[in-house]
């Protein structure tokens, strides 16, 4: 059987995966999670050994919290129902298509790396068996990405900015940004590693799985960062007294 | 929509070279149409899968049973070197919750509709190799680059979309017959640490708040033109977050102050009734479980027999 194609048979099937990959600019911006099935089995064991170290340090954290103080327990609650809910609400995105935040730089401002983890996690199995969004084969890989790389960066990055004596609302918008773009990057990066392209390896094929996302993972990272910083900005004015328990503390914000 | 034309231009990249080209275009047409007919409406409700959870048939199963059974096909199926494990879960699953769960069929295919949507995107990077030089069944230049889809990448493209496939079938049948609280009730006696199921189940209570009170918020921003352009969307969506963010913090420390006044020390006690185990139940897990292990060690074992 010859598969031998006419130039016009070809430029009409460029045409049609043009058009595919044009309409489909939409729905990766609903979150850079790896989906159910879509890692090797090695891979998803691997990513979620990764995780536990990060989680048992969450998890000690979380204990010796709410020992001290029971009240932050209903705080963290509530921090973790805000991220799942951000995270699964459509945001305004220059593309026109509909993005949604990570909401996790937030929280590593507000509550530091270790913590954010253990509620990252939690958010991870609420989107993955409520909105079937993500998946529980993949949750080490994306745990790893979204709770963990994200926040420690973003978190560095504000502490380090807020050491330089930074403005302290540009740092947060800077960490939340670059930890939004970096949960992005590790993501490609882990798909690159279970599937390296035929010709270049893990390196060519981890280009094309960021070439894939970043029409709309770029533009979303800079709106998470604008938008992280209006929500520390709205908190400022009406619910400072609530988070005299958090490690961020808004009288320092608003003298800087 | 999206869904449709996604499967139908993966379909067609999958099966290419190896159904003739007059079988192949009708084909890939009518799988589009039917993906598209099973999933025309669209309702504004985020948690749907928890609404469909309450009402099926199968919650009535012993979480325990079921979502170990499901754990297990699913790691088979993950596991698996042929795409039979993953056909086979799609069918099964799919009886399970529209024939036993009593779910409609258009339900299912919506919610399934998403995460099929995502995993044709991540299939189709899978499909085309990129090189200097044209390779393979199909060739396109794109900016000095090839982008070739060879019989290679469509094997691996058919093997992860099956296994995908699979996997999130039971993924979806475990968020559509297992409400929440059950879910964390599992995990509960599993020894996972205390704290961690605390903030659970209160994360899952105040969820619906949350969704209730931004509903309320986007609903007046919107009559009062609060997304007309991008800068306004930005701004209204910044002062929806921040003031969600502060409402729901007075209202956990309002909760705070209730659990308190009714002797709240840290440690929060729930009731479960776990339902019994029938032996029907018994059985269709095993069979199903079997079955996949079956399928996903003979793809191990005999690697010829099975193609993919």
């Amino acid at each position: 059987m010859s598969m031998k194609l006419s130039l016009f048979e070809k430029r009409i099937l460029a045409v049609s995966v043009v058009f595919a990959i044009f309409l489909s600019l939409p729905t990766p911006a609903l979150g850079m999670h790896i989906m159910e099935g879509y890692l090797p089995i090695e891979y998803c064991v691997i990513w979620g050994v990764i995780c536990i170290p990060f989680m048992v340090m969450g998890v000690i954290r979380l204990r010796k919290l709410s020992q001290d103080n029971p009240r932050i327990l209903i705080l963290l609650a509530m921090s973790g129902a805000f991220i799942f809910v951000i995270s699964s609400l459509k945001i305004p995105s220059v593309t026109g298509s509909c993005s949604h935040m990570t909401g996790t730089g937030l929280s590593a401002v507000l509550f530091g790396p270790g913590i954010t983890s253990i509620l990252g996690l939690i958010v991870l199995i609420f989107q993955a068996t409520l909105l079937a969004h993500g998946g529980l084969t993949s949750l080490g890989a994306n745990a790893f990405s979204m709770a963990i790389a994200g926040p420690i960066i973003a978190w560095t990055l504000y502490r380090g900015f807020v050491m330089l004596r930074v403005n302290k609302l540009l740092a947060i918008g800077i960490a939340a940004a670059l930890g939004d773009l970096l949960t992005y990057c590790v993501t490609s990066f882990q798909l690159a590693l279970a599937y390296p392209s035929e010709v270049g390896g893990i390196m060519a094929s981890a280009l094309k799985f960021l070439a894939v996302f970043a029409p709309t993972q770029v533009p979303l990272a800079i709106v998470e960062g604008i938008l992280t910083v209006l929500i520390i900005i709205g908190m400022q004015s009406f619910a400072a007294k609530e988070f005299k328990g958090t490690s961020f503390n808004f009288q320092e914000a608003r003298q800087s | 929509m999206i869904t449709a034309v996604l499967s139908t231009a993966v379909a067609f990249l999958l099966f290419f070279g190896k159904l003739p080209l007059p079988a192949l275009i009708p084909l890939c047409i009518v799988l589009g149409v039917l993906i598209a007919l099973l999933n025309r409406h669209h309702h504004d409700n985020t948690l749907s899968i928890d609404v469909l959870a309450q009402i099926s048939r199968l919650n009535k199963v012993n979480p325990g049973l079921k979502l170990s059974a499901l754990l297990i096909a699913m790691i088979s199926c993950v596991a698996s070197q042929t795409v039979f494990t993953g056909l086979f879960l799609l069918v099964v699953v799919c009886l399970l919750a529209v024939c036993a769960g009593g779910l409609s069929l258009h339900h299912y295919v919506r919610v399934l509709a998403l995460p099929i949507s995502f995993l044709m995107i991540g299939t189709l990077a899978l499909l085309f190799a990129v090189s200097s030089e044209p390779l393979g069944l199909l060739s396109f230049n794109v900016f000095g680059f090839w982008l070739s889809v060879t019989p290679d990448t469509q094997a691996t493209a058919a093997l992860v979309v099956s296994r995908a496939m699979g996997a999130v079938s039971c993924l979806c049948l475990i968020g559509l017959t297992t409400p929440m609280s059950e879910i964390i009730g599992v995990l509960r006696r599993l020894h996972c640490p205390e704290v961690v199921i605390d903030l659970m189940y209160l994360i899952y209570r105040y969820l619906f708040i949350l969704l209730s009170v931004h509903r309320e918020m986007r609903d007046a921003a919107k009559s009062r033109l609060g997304f007309r352009n991008f800068r306004n969307n930005v701004r209204s969506t910044g002062m929806i977050y921040s003031s969600l963010l502060s409402r729901s913090y007075h209202f956990a420390s309002r909760n705070y102050d209730a659990m308190e006044s009714r002797c709240y020390s840290g440690g929060i006690v729930f009731l479960e009734h776990p339902a019994p185990i029938g032996a029907a139940q018994v059985v269709v897990a095993v069979c199903l479980v079997s079955a996949c292990l079956g399928l996903c060690l003979s793809s191990f074992l005999l690697p010829t027999l099975l193609p993919y």
